[in-house]
C-alpha cells in the first residue's frame, strides 16, 4: 500500500500561482480569516493528520468493512478513533455557519481538506462527507429551532448525518419513491418505507445520526413534484439537546459491494419513524437542489483521488521495479534491469495518471471557487455569473474526473503487472474503490443529460458561452506569446470546434428529443476534455513565466510544462472521437428492435 | 443476474455463415479425420449444457468463498471438484489435443467456441483447463517420446491438470533474469530449486496429479533469455506402470488474496531440490514456450470475450427489466409506473457498444483460430508459412484488444445496473474484478503492444502486416460491387488506409529512435484492433445482409444495425490514436524520474 504524501506542493501551485486564492479570498465576504498563512497552516496541519491517522487505516477498512447486527454496524478498526480525532481537530466545523458553532471559512478551503482525506481514504471521507450533505440541507431550509437542535451537532461532529433517497425499484428517477410521511397531531410526522444504499446509514463512531429522508405526504402529487424533505434523527434529541431514546428507524442490513468497504452501505428501514419537515411540502427535490453542485464536487474528488493515489504507488513502484534494459542502452548497468521508469510505454501510464491528477485538481479547485462565489460573492451578479459557471462546470467535473480517474487508477494498478491484482500493494483497492464515482450521486450518463439538457441546449448555449468566452479571452491575451503557441492553437481551436457542435447537435435535437440522450455522453466527455485543454494551457504558461522570471524550482516548473505538452499531445486528441461519435445521430440507437438486443 | 446461456446461435453464426468453418476443415486432412459438421455441431451443443449447467452456477459461490490454503494444501470452492470430474469424463481436457495420445484433435476455431463459454461460465474454474491445455500443448510439441507417453494421455483426459511456472517474485516480464536452478542428476534427471510465484492453480485438490512446466537455469547457462531451460516436475513422481509414487519435494508456500478469480488458487510455489526432467533442448527453454504461448494468447483474448458476454446477458436483462424514467418521445410503457432503461438512447449506447465487442470480437478470435488451424495443419508449406504471420502478426492484438475492449465490456455491464452494478449479488462487479486479471497475465498489454509494433511490424519492417493488409484489401475489392455492404467498405476503407498510413510512419521513425516503439505501441495495437473489427463487422454484414430481407428472427437485422452503431459510433475512435501516435515520443521521454 503506498504511503499517502499529500501534494502540498502541487495544492499551492494551483490554488495560489493558478487560481489566485489570496485575491479570491480576499473578494468574498465573510472571508476574512482566510488569510495567506491561516490557510496554510490549516492544509500543512490536514495533511499531517491524513498522512498520519487517516492513511494507514485504508487498507485496514478495506479488510475488515463493516460488520452488521441487531445492535448496529462496527466500523473497521481505527475508524472510530481516528474520527474521534477528526471531531477534535475541529474539522467538520471548518466551513460551516459561526453561528452555530462553524468556522465560516470558505468552501473551497473546505474541499482542499476534502482531496487530502478522500485520496488517502475515501472510505473514512465518506462520514463526513454525508454528514455535509444534512449540514448543507438544515442550514439552507430549516427553521430556527432545527437549526439549533441538529446542526450545532452536526457542526461540532458529535452527530453525523445521510442523506435518505434511494429506494429498491427507484434510484435515478426518484418521482416514483414510495416512503410515506403521514402527519401526527403534534407537527412532527410518521415516516414509513425502505431505504437503500444509505452510506453511513448506521454505525458506531457517533451518538447519534440524522437522516434527511425523501417522502411523500399523503395526497402529495405524483412525479418529482410531490416529493418533501424529513429530518429523521436515529435518537430523539431531547429537551436539553442531549441524544435521547431510539427513533423507530434500524438498519436491516449492509451491502457486501466491490469496493469502499470501510463505508457502510445500509438499508435503513423506516417504521413510523419520527421525523419533522424541513423546507416547503412537496419541495423537496427543488431543496436538494440548492446544494447539489457542492455535493458533487465532493464526489469529483473521488476521481481526483483514484488518480493521485494511483499516480503516487505506481511511481514508487516504476523507480524501484527492475526489468528489462531502456531502448536506448542500459540505464543502470550496475544492476540486473533498468528500472521500469525507462520505457516509454511505462512513462506513457505515469504521465497520463499525472495529467489527470494535476489537471483533476485544477478543475476542482476552480469550480470550488465558483461555489465560494455562489455563496459568498459580493455582488448578486458576481453571484448569479458564478452559479451559472458552477451549474455547468459541476457535470463535467464529477463524471468526466470520475471517469479518467477511474482509467488512471487502472493505470496505476497496470504498472505494478501481476502484483497490481494482489490486495497487499492497495493498487486493485484504489480501483475497486474508485468504480462507485461513476456510479452514485447521478451516473456518468444522468451527468451527460444535466449538461448538455439542462445546462447547454435549456440555456440555449449560454452557460457554454460563458465558459468558451473565457477560453476565447485567454488565448487572445497571450497571443503573442511564442512559447504557449503548441498549446494555444490547439485550444482554439477546440474552444471553436465546441460551439459548432453544440449548435448542430441543438439542431438535431429540435427534431428528434432522443439526440440528446444520443449524444449525451460523448458530448461531456469532448468538455472534460476541452476544459482540460484550457486549465493546462494555463498550468504551462504560469509554469513558463515562472521560469522565466528565474526560479530555484525549475524542474517542478519544466515537468508542469512537459505534463501539459503530454496532455496536448497524447490525451487532447481523443475529443474527435467523442466529436465524431456524438454527430453520428440517435438512429443507430435507436433503431435496433428490443427484441434484437437478445439474439 | 441473468443465467448464463453458452450463446450457440451467434458461433453457429460465425463458424458456419461468416467463415464457412466446415470448408476449412475439410481442407484440412489432418483435421478431416476427426470431425465433420455434425460432430462439431454436437460438441457445441453438449459444450452449451455443460458450461451453462454445471460450471455457471458454481461461479458466484467460488468467487465469495475462494480457495483455502492450509499448510500446503489448497482447497478449491465447493462444487468445483466435482464439476471438474465432469469435465474429465466428457474428455473435454484434451479436446484440441494430439489423438496419438488420447487427445480429440478437434481444430482450434471449435475449442475456441468451447473456450469461450468454460470462461464466460466461470472463468476461476476454467483456468485450470486452460493451463493443462496449455502445458500439453509444450510438452507434445517439444517433449521426448516417453515423457509424452508418460504424461500426455492422464493430462488430457485431466485425471492430471498442469501447470506454467515461470514468474519469479523479482522476474514477470523480464524473464532472462529469473534465479530458479536445475542441477543434473546421474540419472539424466535434474534438481529443480527457486521460488516461483503467481502459478495459477498451482497446487489444488481437484486432480491427481498436477504437471508443473518450470523454467529454471542450469548450471553456467548463459545470462538472459537465452540461458533458460524447460523442466517437467511433477507433483507426485510417476511410476514405470503409471501409477502414482511419492511427493516430489515442492508445495506451495502460500496463496495470493486477489483481486477477482478468487475461485482459481495463485499459488507461491517452493521448489526445493524438486526432481524434472528436461523438456526439448537445453537454453531453449523461452523458445519452446514460444509455440504454446500463440495458443494461450488468444485463449486470454477469448477470456476477455466471455466475462464481456456473460456481462451482456445480464446487463440486457436488467434493462428490460428495469423500469425508471420516462422515454425522452413520451411515455412507451404507460401503464407502468416508468419505462423500461432501455428507452433510452445512452442505455442502448452501453448496450450496442458491448455487443458491438463481444460479437465482433468473437468473430476475430474465430479469425484468428482459423490461422492457427491453416498453421498447424496445413499441407501446403506455403499456405502454412502464411498463416503463421498472420498468426504472428494478429495474436497479441488478440490477446490486448481482446482483453481491453472486454473489461470496457464489463464495466459497461455494470455501469447498465445503476448503484446495484456495485453489489455483489448481481455479479456485475465481479465480473469486473475477473476480467481484470487478463489485461496483466500472459504478457501485459503492454508487453503485447511492444511485440505487436517492435517484433512484428517493424522487426519485418512491415513484411506480416502486408499480409493482413492484403486480406482486407482483397475483401473490399471483391466487394465493392455488393449494394448491401458498401456503406460499409468506405469507412472501412478509410479506417484502413489511415491504420496503413500510420503503419508506414513508425516503421520509418523507428529507424532513427529507439524510442518511437515504445511511444506509440499501445495507441497502435488498440488502432490496428479497431480497424480489424471494423474488418469483422463488414464480413458479418456480409453474411447477414443476404438473410435479412423478410427475416422474422430479428437476428440478422439485428446483425446489421449493430454494424451500423460500430461504424457510427466504435470506429471514429482510429482518428484519436492515429493523431496521438503521429505525436511522437518525445513528449513522453522529455521528463527525467524525479521531475515525475
Amino acid at each position: 500500500m503506498p504511503d499517502y504524501k499529500a501534494p502540498l506542493r502541487d495544492i499551492k501551485f494551483v490554488m495560489t500561482e493558478l487560481l489566485d486564492s489570496e485575491q479570491h479570498y480576499a473578494n468574498l465576504e465573510g472571508a476574512e480569516d482566510a488569510t495567506p498563512d491561516m490557510v496554510d497552516a490549516i492544509i500543512q496541519e490536514g495533511a499531517k493528520f491524513c498522512e498520519q491517522v487517516l492513511s494507514p487505516l485504508n487498507q485496514v477498512g478495506d479488510r475488515e468493512g463493516c460488520t452488521w447486527s441487531e445492535d448496529g454496524v462496527k466500523t473497521p478498526t481505527g475508524f472510530k478513533e481516528a474520527y474521534q480525532q477528526y471531531v477534535e481537530g475541529g474539522w467538520p466545523s471548518m466551513t460551516a455557519d459561526p453561528n452555530y458553532g462553524g468556522q465560516g471559512l470558505p468552501s473551497s478551503l473546505g474541499l482542499v481538506m476534502s482531496e487530502m482525506v478522500g485520496t488517502c481514504n475515501w472510505s473514512f471521507g465518506m462520514y463526513p462527507g454525508l454528514s455535509h450533505g444534512a449540514t448543507n440541507t438544515i442550514e439552507e431550509h430549516g427553521t430556527e429551532e432545527q437549526k439549533q437542535t441538529y446542526l450545532t451537532k452536526l457542526i461540532s461532529g458529535e452527530w453525523t448525518g445521510t442523506m435518505c433517497l434511494t429506494e429498491p425499484h427507484c434510484g435515478s428517477d426518484l418521482g416514483t419513491l414510495r416512503t410515506k410521511a403521514e402527519p401526527n397531531a403534534d407537527g412532527t410526522y410518521a415516516i414509513t418505507g425502505t431505504k437503500i444504499f444509505i452510506s453511513a446509514g448506521e454505525h458506531d463512531m457517533a451518538e447519534n445520526i440524522v437522516h434527511i429522508v425523501l417522502a411523500r405526504l399523503p395526497g402529495a402529487p405524483e412525479g418529482t413534484k410531490g416529493i418533501s424533505l424529513f429530518i429523521v434523527p436515529k435518537n430523539l434529541p431531547n429537551e436539553d439537546g442531549s441524544s435521547g431514546e431510539r427513533n423507530a428507524v434500524s438498519c436491516g442490513s449492509i451491502e457486501h459491494k466491490m469496493g469502499i468497504h470501510g463505508n457502510a452501505t445500509c438499508v435503513m428501514n423506516f417504521d413510523g419513524a419520527k421525523g419533522w419537515l424541513i423546507g416547503p411540502e412537496n419541495k423537496g427535490l427543488n431543496c436538494m437542489f440548492t446544494f447539489m453542485n457542492v455535493a458533487r464536487i465532493g464526489t469529483a474528488i473521488q476521481g481526483l483521488g483514484a488518480a493521485e493515489l494511483g499516480f503516487q504507488g505506481s511511481l514508487t513502484y516504476a523507480k524501484d521495479r527492475l526489468a528489462m534494459r531502456s531502448l536506448s542502452g542500459p540505464k543502470n548497468p550496475e544492476g540486473i534491469a533498468d528500472p521500469i521508469i525507462v520505457h516509454p510505454d511505462v512513462r506513457r501510464m505515469l504521465l497520463t495518471q499525472k495529467a489527470v491528477a494535476e489537471g483533476a485538481r485544477a478543475l476542482i479547485y476552480l469550480t470550488a471557487q465558483q461555489a465560494d462565489v455562489v455563496q459568498r460573492g459580493k455582488t448578486e451578479e458576481e453571484r448569479k455569473a458564478a452559479d451559472e459557471a458552477l451549474g455547468f462546470l459541476t457535470p463535467i467535473a464529477k463524471a468526466f474526473l470520475t471517469e479518467i480517474g477511474y482509467e488512471a487508477a487502472n493505470l496505476g494498478m497496470q504498472v505494478f503487472g501481476g502484483h497490481g491484482f494482489i490486495a497487499e500493494w492497495g493498487m486493485e483497492q484504489n480501483v475497486r474503490d474508485a468504480r462507485i464515482g461513476m456510479i452514485y450521486e447521478g451516473t456518468t450518463g444522468i451527468q451527460a443529460l444535466d449538461l448538455l439538457g439542462r445546462k447547454v441546449l435549456m440555456t440555449q448555449g449560454e452557460s457554454l458561452k460563458g465558459f468558451t468566452k473565457q477560453v476565447h479571452v485567454f488565448c487572445k491575451e497571450n497571443a503573442d506569446n511564442d512559447q504557449l503557441k503548441e498549446f494555444l492553437e490547439p485550444l482554439a481551436a477546440i474552444n471553436k470546434e465546441w460551439g459548432d457542435l453544440t449548435m448542430k447537435i441543438g439542431m438535431t435535437a429540435m427534431k428528434n428529443r432522443e439526440e440528446v440522450g444520443a449524444a449525451s455522453v460523448d458530448y461531456l466527455m469532448y468538455s472534460g476534455y476541452a476544459v482540460f485543454a484550457y486549465l493546462w494551457a494555463r498550468m504551462a504558461k504560469v509554469a513558463l513565466d515562472k521560469m522565466a522570471d528565474g526560479t530555484t524550482e525549475e524542474m517542478f516548473y519544466n515537468a508542469k510544462v512537459q505534463t501539459a505538452r503530454f496532455y496536448f499531445k497524447r490525451m487532447l486528441p481523443r475529443a474527435k472521437a467523442h466529436a465524431e461519435s456524438m454527430l453520428a445521430g440517435a438512429d443507430s440507437l435507436m433503431d435496433m428492435p428490443e427484441e434484437a438486443f437478445a439474439l | 443476474m441473468a443465467d448464463y446461456q453458452a450463446p450457440l446461435r451467434d458461433m453457429r453464426f460465425v463458424l458456419n455463415e461468416v467463415f464457412d468453418a466446415p470448408a476449412l476443415w475439410a481442407s484440412l486432412p489432418k483435421v478431416a479425420e476427426n470431425v465433420d459438421p455434425d460432430t462439431a455441431d454436437a460438441i457445441l451443443e453438449e459444450a452449451g449444457k455443460i458450461t451453462s449447467g454445471v460450471l455457471a452456477p458454481l461461479n458466484r459461490e467460488g468467487d465469495e468463498q475462494g480457495t483455502q490454503w492450509n499448510n500446503g494444501e489448497v482447497t478449491s470452492p465447493e462444487g468445483f471438484k466435482e464439476a471438474y470430474q465432469t469435465i474429465v469424463e466428457g474428455g473435454w481436457n484434451g479436446l484440441g489435443g494430439n489423438p496419438e495420445f488420447g487427445g480429440m484433435g478437434m481444430p482450434k476455431t471449435l475449442v475456441a467456441q468451447f473456450e469461450e463459454m468454460m470462461q464466460g461460465a466461470n472463468m476461476a474454474f476454467g483456468l485450470a483447463p486452460m493451463l493443462t491445455a496449455g502445458a500439453c500443448l509444450a510438452l507434445d510439441a517439444h517433449g521426448s517420446q516417453e515423457l509424452k507417453e508418460k504424461y500426455l494421455p492422464n493430462m488430457y483426459s485431466g485425471v492430471w491438470s498442469g501447470a506454467m511456472d515461470l514468474t519469479e517474485p523479482h522476474a514477470g516480464t523480464d524473464l532472462g533474469i529469473i534465479r530458479t536452478k536445475a542441477e543434473p542428476n546421474s540419472d539424466g534427471s535434474f534438481n529443480v530449486t527457486g521460488t516461483k510465484i503467481f502459478i495459477t492453480w498451482g497446487e489444488h485438490d481437484m486432480a491427481e496429479n498436477i504437471i508443473h512446466l518450470v523454467l529454471a537455469k542450469l548450471p553456467d547457462a548463459p545470462k538472459g533469455p537465452k540461458g533458460i531451460s524447460l523442466f517437467l516436475v511433477p507433483k507426485f513422481m510417476v511410476n514405470e506402470d503409471g501409477s502414482l509414487g511419492e511427493r516430489n519435494s515442492f508445495s506451495c508456500g502460500s496463496i495470493e488474496k486477489k483481486m477477482g478469480i478468487k475461485g482459481s488458487a495463485t499459488c507461491v510455489m517452493n521448489f526445493d531440490g524438486a526432481k524434472g526432467w528436461l523438456v526439448g533442448e537445453e537454453n531453449k527453454g523461452l523458445a519452446a514456450m514460444f509455440t504454446m504461448m500463440n495458443y494461450e494468447r488468444l485463449g486470454v483474448g477469448i477470456q476477455g470475450i466471455g466475462a464481456a458476454e456473460a456481462s451482456l446477458q445480464s446487463a440486457r436483462e436488467y434493462a428490460l427489466d428495469r423500469i425508471q424514467s420516462r422515454a425522452p418521445t413520451g411515455a412507451q410503457q404507460p401503464e407502468k409506473a416508468a419505462d423500461p432503461i432501455l428507452v433510452h438512447p445512452d442505455v442502448r449506447r452501453m448496450l450496442l457498444t458491448m455487443k458491438s465487442y463481444v460479437e465482433g470480437g468473437r468473430t476475430f478470435s474465430t479469425y484468428v483460430a482459423q490461422w492457427l488451424d491453416i498453421s498447424k495443419y496445413a499441407e501446403d508449406d506455403e499456405r502454412r508459412k502464411h498463416a503463421e504471420g498472420m498468426v504472428a502478426l494478429l495474436t497479441p492484438v488478440a490477446k490486448a484488444f481482446l482483453t481491453d475492449r472486454g473489461l470496457d465490456a464489463c464495466i459497461i455491464g455494470q455501469q447498465v445496473f445503476g448503484g446495484h452494478g456495485f453489489i455483489r449479488e448481481w455479479g456485475q462487479e465481479q465480473l469486473v474484478r475477473d476480467c481484470r486479471i487478463t489485461q496483466i497475465y500472459e504478457g501485459t498489454n503492454g508487453i503485447q503492444a511492444l511485440d505487436l509494433m517492435g517484433r512484428k511490424v517493424v522487426g519485418s519492417q512491415g513484411k506480416l502486416y502486408e499480409l493482413f493488409a492484403n486480406d482486407v484489401a482483397a475483401f473490399i475489392e471483391e466487394n465493392s460491387g455488393d449494394q448491401n455492404l458498401r456503406p460499409y467498405l468506405e469507412p472501412l476503407a478509410a479506417a484502413f488506409e489511415r491504420l496503413s498510413d500510420v503503419t508506414e510512419h513508425v516503421i520509418k521513425q523507428a529507424g532513427d529512435n529507439p524510442n518511437a516503439v515504445g511511444a506509440a505501441s499501445v495507441d497502435y495495437l488498440d488502432l490496428f484492433g479497431l480497424t480489424a473489427l471494423g474488418y469483422m463487422w463488414a464480413k458479418i454484414v456480409k453474411a447477414a445482409a443476404p438473410k435479412a430481407e423478410g427475416d422474422t428472427s430479428g437476428f440478422y437485422t439485428g446483425k446489421l444495425k449493430t454494424a451500423r452503431f460500430y461504424f457510427d459510433r466504435l470506429l471514429p475512435k482510429t482518428v484519436s490514436l492515429a493523431e496521438g501516435i503521429r505525436s511522437g515520443s518525445e513528449s513522453m521521454m522529455a521528463l527525467t524520474a524525479e521531475e515525475f
